[in-house]
C-alpha cells in the first residue's frame, strides 16, 4: 500500500532528479573543453584527466540509467520510476543516440581536414551521447512535475 | 487527421474533492503521472487507464475520450 509519505518522498526525489541532470549535463558538456585546450602537457596529467573524464561519464550513464529512489525502499523506487519517467528516459537515450550520430558525422567532416585520434573521436562523441541524453531527460522530468 | 487522447480526469477527481496526490496514493503511482495524464502530456499505458477508471468509480471510457483535429 503506497502511503501519502511515500508519493511525498518520491515527488521530493524527482524533482531533485529533475533540477540536477540538466546540469550535470550541461556541465559535462562545458567541462571538455579543458581537454582540447592545452595542446601539450605531461603525460601524467593527461592520463589523470583522462581517466577523471572516463570516471565521470560512466558515473553519469549509470545515474541516467538506475538513479531515482535507491535505499529508499522498493514503493519509492516504484513511484520515481514510474511509466513517466521511463517513457522520459527512453525519449532521453533517443537525443543520446541523435546527438551521438550528429557528433560522428560531424568528427567524420573534420578528419578530411585535420587528423582526429581515435580516443578524440570517442571523447567527443561519447559527450555529446551522455550530454544530451541527461539535458533531455532531465528537461522533460521538469516538464512533467510542473504543475497545471 | 491528428488524433490525441481526451480526458476528464481533473473534472472526475475535482468532483470527488480528491487532490493530485491522493489519486496518486489511490492508483499506487506518483503525483507526476496524475499530472502529466491529466494536462495530456502523457498517454497512459491500458493498465494504468483501468486503474484510474477504478480508483475513480468510472468505466476507462468515460474517463478517456479521442479527440480527431482536421490538420
Amino acid at each position: 500500500m503506497t502511503t501519502p509519505s511515500d508519493i511525498d518522498l518520491a515527488d521530493r526525489l524527482s524533482r531533485r532528479r529533475a533540477r540536477m541532470f540538466p546540469l550535470l549535463g550541461i556541465y559535462f558538456i562545458a567541462g571538455q573543453a579543458v581537454f582540447f585546450r592545452q595542446a601539450e602537457e605531461p603525460a601524467r596529467i593527461a592520463a589523470f584527466k583522462i581517466s577523471a573524464w572516463l570516471v565521470w561519464a560512466i558515473v553519469l550513464l549509470v545515474a541516467l540509467a538506475f538513479a531515482g529512489g535507491h535505499f529508499r525502499g522498493a514503493k519509492v523506487r516504484a513511484l520515481v520510476e514510474d511509466e513517466v519517467s521511463r517513457a522520459n528516459r527512453l525519449r532521453g537515450y533517443a537525443t543520446g543516440f541523435w546527438a551521438a550520430a550528429a557528433a560522428a558525422i560531424l568528427l567524420y567532416v573534420v578528419n578530411m581536414f585535420e587528423p582526429v585520434t581515435g580516443r578524440e573521436a570517442i571523447h567527443l562523441i561519447l559527450t555529446a551521447l551522455v550530454g544530451a541524453a541527461l539535458i533531455r531527460f532531465g528537461t522533460l522530468e521538469r516538464r512533467a512535475l510542473r504543475d497545471g | 487527421m491528428a488524433e490525441r487522447l481526451g480526458n476528464v480526469l481533473l473534472a472526475l477527481r475535482a468532483e470527488r474533492g480528491l487532490t493530485q496526490a491522493a489519486l496518486a496514493e489511490m492508483v499506487g503511482v506518483s503525483r507526476k503521472t496524475i499530472n502529466t495524464v491529466e494536462n495530456g502530456v502523457f498517454v497512459p499505458s491500458t493498465l494504468l487507464a483501468l486503474k484510474l477508471a477504478r480508483a475513480l468509480g468510472q468505466p476507462v471510457e468515460t474517463l478517456f475520450h479521442l479527440h480527431e483535429n482536421e490538420e
